[in-house]
């Protein structure tokens, strides 16, 4: 097997695999509705890819396309070099359209309908390889209606392969035509031909200009079909333009050119359609965009009034902080005398609270008691309550009110509908739903919000018991005590042998005991007030920090889903165009044919 | 001479003023533009300028692209006056002959409104490109004295601002040389285009261009007949040319003229007609008569004129009277319970106001006491703060709950608009749909909040209770009585108040207010086009309960409530008029009150009297 030939079957390949994307593009779906709109064009493109994948081999159907009088059936009576098709004076000759084929060509196989066609069998050469078809014009037709010129032609394009574009001096600029000229030729090569030679003068520089703006030209042929006629039934044969249309015709679009033509005309559909539909969808995306920031914009807003509130009540809250942070101290200290003061300080503190944690007034309390009590307080609570009266009360307490989250919904709502996302935004979210997924915002919240608050309480502790601190209250503590023990074991050891009198009374116990009691106090006092200075400040850090995090998700993550899924298929599309240019760039077609660009 | 139409000329002029008047009246409408209408464009283009004139004739060379208009019109010319090419669509802008002395008698540019005049200086400038609509004329001394000839641009090319020029040329001509060739004379745009000329009643003179002589001979006859028939144009003279390229080129192409319709034995004369000394040979004024009263027929015609457009305008505003009585029939939201305003607030307030109508020495003792009290209370009250965190002040409590229904019945108004846009009704539906779009309400609830937190709840309750306990006091001799049943009555009455929004601004929905099911609790209907309130059941409410003393009291108490509430659900109903629907209900309003309107009268009138005088000057 030849290298080129490889490389056209791969080619082939390549647009059979970009065939089976776009089937399965078309097969997702998708709530917004101009992504709906685009997989029905493309859903009615991959019918008619397919009657073009069906016909592939048969014969190419070669259509005159062209304004009334420019001659497209003297042009065809010449190409075969018979007069077949009724061309004439009349004005419009060309009702019933008039199909010509080889007698040995299977028509079935081009699945044109042919009860509607004038059929002539010709035993011609040019006829070998292709089908003719002489189309009525397009441009007698006032409005379209069913039996007008207009709509039998526009039956007629779809089963057409190359379109031979005839006009003349006086049409070539006729408006009608080149509109309806924009429309038939996606899908179709075209070959450009100016008739009416004889007493026209040549105008293909000025055609080629215009026609350039939207189509590949590679060539224009001037030519005198009565002439041309005349020459082939004297037995001569024709010279000019006209042979090289004939050639060009005959030899050029011989059938191994056939599946190169059809598959060029097939990934010419398959790219305007795809552009059409990319432009589509880039006209609505500013819309999803929209959506998107609103979705954001709300977010940010839930984080914002949690945060705020966050700051405040960590900051009202000084009680849990200090016996959180006591107990931090506590367990990094080890065991010491001091410590075991400040043990037996929290200590006392946590029963006292262990009374008010019942009424610890919120999720944030909870947060700042730390997980593993604050879990046991769930618990209870999850016991002693219902969970949905639960589920409201946590939401409340972190300032995602009831009302806060209606006029989430209340504009989010007006953006869907702006976006189109009609589907989505048929189930709006009661007050009940907007609760649960509040809650279950303010649970990812407060779940990043109490690490930091343990990674900053672990923090602060460290700092504030560095080794030096702890020695200077240890020393301070038990310079205290290591006095009163002198004073006793003095008393004991000495006194009471010296002079029995100077032996401690009992009430020094008592006294040494209160003095000591105060003294201990007064350091554990002291060093609290330091654990807690500059609280304030660390509060507000940790609330910018919080403040600067994004949730991962918002009130409405269906709906955020539903965005992330629309880029994702438009990405899709675009990639789909890509491939489509890439692979139309790369498909070697006959260069004479004109197209679409 | 005067022509039978002098008289219509003043009333044509009056009609244009009206219609200038009623289309800016009718933009609230959004009924396409009157330029562009055949008949407002002839109204303007033909009858304006020409009706008063005395007789000149305008001809007009016309037809579609390359097919020898421009040489057609050389040949009238006797000159190389117009540009001719090989390619298509070279003529850009209309060239006009003028017979000397022609301009200092008539104002050319009110002939050719539209247009900008410019004076001729060579053939090509007609085939430049440019934005405006250029006229380029010059001075020819060959043509009578009462006759413009006109180039002008194809009518079926691909420079579709070409077909503009072409027919707003064609509505200022009184004759038209129709240049067709077999290519042609079939076209759907170029039949479009003469059967406008045939409506008219203009005059063609049909040249049958590039004919195969002697081939065509038989054939032309069959293609004119078509085109005859498809556009209802009846030719007075009809002229064959040859398919002579080079005779064309050299200005020395022959006009060949035919009997039309074909008599029995045709006379294939090839006796070369100059098409100018036909032209001048025409019956002017008759001529003049003839297409006055065909564009006057037009413009007046029942089904395609101007009435046409009055009754469209008439429709139109009968589509907006039913679409604001859509609006009007149903009630946008209603609030099943409007938050009553908390009774400590009540109380204390009528205290205030009691304590303000204190004179002299009681005054002072009432103030000492008041003082030591409060002195007396301060450390349990932040005590109690404390304890149980700061208190939020009732009147913000209650802030909070208005807000709730004040978002509830938004969220119905949208809902309710959501509704209106779906039922499709093509005048509403663009309009419901901005207003409910994501970006309005943002910017809605955002003003509404900010009015909402500025409103002054405080001075709202006392003001009312000042006006209540003013009007109280004179009702009822046994005030003194007050004190002692204030805390009772406050106790006793927790009314429920119930608010319904409908928009009867739009049109009239007095019998949608009533009815509002009258069941036990004060009800009120906001109109929210005006913002006024209507009670539905209140006040009989009210009388029940107020035969005894305590009765009365809470009567008063209820009384009370309700008002407030019905204060606050205005507020909303004001704040929804001018920030929801903002013009909506005066747009609405415009439209439907526009058959009425001077400028649709005086139209109407003017229609009938130009009528009347067309009736009269035809016989």
């Amino acid at each position: 097997m030849a290298d080129s030939e490889l490389a056209q079957i791969e080619l082939f390949a390549e647009i059979d695999e970009l065939v089976d994307r776009l089937q399965r593009f078309v097969e997702m779906g998708s709530p917004w509705e101009p992504l709906s709109h685009c997989r029905a064009i493309l859903r009615r493109l991959l019918g008619r890819v397919e009657t073009l994948r069906i016909r592939l081999e048969a014969p190419l159907v070669v259509a005159t396309f062209g304004g009334t009088g420019v001659g497209k059936s003297a042009l065809v009576n010449a190409l075969v070099g018979r007069e077949c098709t009724r061309s004439g004076r009349e004005r419009p000759t060309t009702t019933l359209p008039v199909l010509i084929a080889h007698p040995e060509t299977n028509l079935d196989a081009l699945g044109v309908p042919l009860e509607e066609f004038q059929l002539v069998r010709l035993d011609v050469p040019i006829l070998r390889d292709i089908v003719i078809i002489d189309c009525p014009d397009p441009d007698t037709t006032e409005a379209e209606a069913v039996d007008t010129n207009l709509w039998r032609l526009h039956k007629l394009l779809p089963h057409c392969d190359v379109l031979l574009n005839v006009s003349t001096q006086q049409k070539y600029r006729s408006a009608r035509v080149s509109d309806e000229l924009r429309q038939a030729a996606e899908g179709c090569r075209l070959i450009f031909v100016q008739t009416h030679a004889d007493r026209d003068s040549d105008i293909r520089e000025d055609w080629r200009r215009q026609l350039s703006e939207n189509y590949a030209v590679p060539d224009v042929f001037f030519v005198d079909s009565p002439r041309a006629m005349l020459d082939q039934l004297a037995g001569r044969r024709p010279s000019g333009d006209f042979a090289r249309l004939q050639d060009l015709l005959t030899s050029r679009i011989a059938a191994s050119q056939r599946v190169q033509v059809r598959r060029a005309n097939l990934l010419d559909l398959i790219h305007s359609a795809i552009g059409h539909c990319r432009q589509h969808v880039t006209d609505h995306l500013p819309a999803i965009e929209k959506l998107e920031a609103a979705l954001e914009t709300q977010r940010q807003r839930l984080h914002d009034a949690m945060t705020a509130r966050l700051r405040d009540e960590l900051i009202a809250s000084q009680g849990l902080w200090e016996r959180r942070l006591l107990t931090s101290v506590t367990e990094h200290w080890g065991t010491s005398p001091f410590s075991s003061m400040l043990r037996v300080y929290s200590g006392l503190g946590s029963l006292i609270a262990s009374a008010t944690l019942w009424r610890a007034r919120s999720s944030v309390q909870m947060a700042l008691i730390g997980v593993v009590q604050g879990t046991r307080w769930l618990s209870a609570k999850h016991q002693e309550r219902e969970a949905e009266s639960n589920l409201q009360r946590v939401a409340s307490s972190l300032g995602l009110d009831d009302n806060l989250l209606r006029e989430s919904q209340l504009v989010l709502n007006g953006f869907l509908r702006d976006a189109k996302l009609t589907t989505v935004s048929s189930g709006s979210k009661t007050v009940q739903e907007l609760r649960q997924e509040a809650a279950r915002v303010e649970g990812q919240f407060l779940g990043d919000a109490s690490q930091r608050i343990d990674g900053m309480v672990d923090d602060v502790a460290k700092r504030r018991s560095g080794l030096l601190i702890r020695l200077w209250y240890e020393t301070l503590l038990m310079s205290l005590v290591v006095f009163v023990l002198y004073r006793i074991v003095r008393s004991f050891f000495w006194d009471s042998l010296s002079d029995p009198d100077k032996i401690l009374p009992t009430h020094f116990y008592v006294n040494a005991g209160v003095i000591l009691g105060i003294w201990a106090t007064i350091l554990v006092m002291l060093f609290t007030r330091r654990l807690r200075r500059g609280l304030q400040r660390q509060v507000e850090t940790l609330a910018t920090e919080l403040a600067r995090q994004r949730l991962e998700q918002g009130l409405f993550p269906g709906w955020e889903e539903a965005c992330r899924d629309i880029h994702e298929q438009c990405r899709t599309l675009i990639q789909l165009g890509e491939t489509a240019t890439q692979v139309r760039d790369r498909l070697a077609i006959p260069s004479s044919f004109g197209a679409p660009r | 001479m005067t022509s039978p139409y002098t008289a219509c000329a003043e009333l044509v002029r009056q009609l244009h003023l009206a219609i200038r008047q009623l289309e800016s009246h009718a933009m609230a409408m959004q009924t396409s533009p009157l330029k562009g209408r055949e008949w407002f464009e002839l109204l303007t283009r033909k009858l304006v300028p020409q009706l008063s004139d005395d007789a000149f004739l305008v001809v007009g060379v016309v037809g579609g692209t390359n097919i020898g208009k421009s040489v057609i019109f050389n040949h009238l010319a006797g000159c190389r006056a117009s540009a001719t090419s090989a390619f298509a669509s070279g003529t850009k802008h209309p060239v006009c002959l003028v017979p000397p002395g022609f301009e200092q008698k008539h104002d050319l540019a009110s002939i050719f409104c539209g247009f900008d005049l410019h004076a001729w200086s060579e053939a090509n400038a007609a085939l430049e490109d440019h934005r405006e609509h250029r006229l380029f004329w010059r001075t020819n001394d060959s043509i009578p004295s009462n006759l413009l000839i006109l180039d002008t641009p194809d009518i079926d090319g691909d420079v579709r601002v070409n077909w503009e020029r072409a027919d707003n040329i064609r509505r200022c001509a009184d004759v038209l040389v129709a240049v067709l060739t077999q290519q042609k004379y079939n076209d759907a745009v170029v039949k479009q285009f003469f059967r406008k000329a045939a409506e008219e009643d203009k005059v063609v003179l049909v040249v049958f261009n590039q004919v195969l002589l002697p081939d065509d001979e038989p054939y032309w006859p069959v293609w004119l007949q078509t085109f005859c028939q498809e556009t209802g144009i009846n030719p007075e003279f009809v002229y064959v040319a040859p398919a002579d390229r080079r005779a064309a080129e050299e200005n020395r192409l022959p006009f060949y003229l035919r009997d039309w319709p074909l008599r029995e034995s045709p006379n294939n004369l090839v006796e070369q007609h100059s098409l100018k000394t036909d032209l001048s040979a025409l019956h002017f004024s008759t001529i003049k008569l003839r297409t006055l009263r065909g564009s006057l027929r037009t413009v007046l015609n029942e089904r395609f004129g101007l009435p046409a457009y009055l009754a469209e305008v008439r429709s139109r505003s009968e589509e907006f009277r039913t679409a604001s009585a859509l609006l009007s029939t149903h009630e946008l939201a209603e609030s099943r319970e409007w938050p009553p305003v908390p009774n400590p607030v009540v109380v204390q307030e009528v205290r205030n106001w009691w304590q303000a109508q204190r004179e002299g020495w009681t005054k002072t003792v009432h103030n000492f006491y008041n003082a030591l009290g409060r002195g007396m209370l301060k450390p349990f009250a932040s005590l109690r703060d404390r304890l149980q965190g700061e208190r939020v002040p009732p009147l913000e409590q209650y802030r909070q709950r208005e807000w709730q229904t004040i978002l509830d019945t938004v969220e119905k108004v949208y809902e309710r608009l959501q509704w209106f846009s779906e039922l499709g009704n093509p005048l509403l539906q663009p309009r419901i749909d901005r207003l409910l779009n994501g970006k309005s309400r943002v910017e809605m609830l955002e003003l509404l909040k900010t009015r909402h937190d500025l409103t002054d709840l405080e001075f709202e309750v006392r003001s009312l209770i000042g006006a209540e306990m003013e009007a109280f006091r004179q009702e009822s001799p046994q005030s003194f009585q007050l004190m002692k049943w204030i805390d009772h009555g406050a106790a006793a009455v927790r009314p429920v108040t119930s608010v319904c929004l409908f928009v009867t601004g739009f049109g009239p929905a007095g019998h949608a207010v009533q009815s509002v099911a009258a069941n036990a609790a004060v009800q009120f209907a906001v109109d929210i086009a005006s913002g006024t309130v209507t009670a539905v059941a209140g006040e009989k409410a009210l009388s029940e309960t107020a035969a005894t003393g305590a009765g009365l009291f809470e009567a008063w108490f209820r009384r009370l409530h309700a008002r407030f509430a019905a204060k606050r659900a205005a507020w909303l109903g004001r704040m929804l008029k001018d920030h929801l629907f903002g013009t909506l209900p005066d747009e609405l309003q415009a439209a439907i009150s526009i058959p009425q309107s001077e400028a649709f009268q005086r139209v109407q009138f003017t229609i009938t009297q130009l009528q009347k005088e067309v009736t009269a000057a035809d016989g």
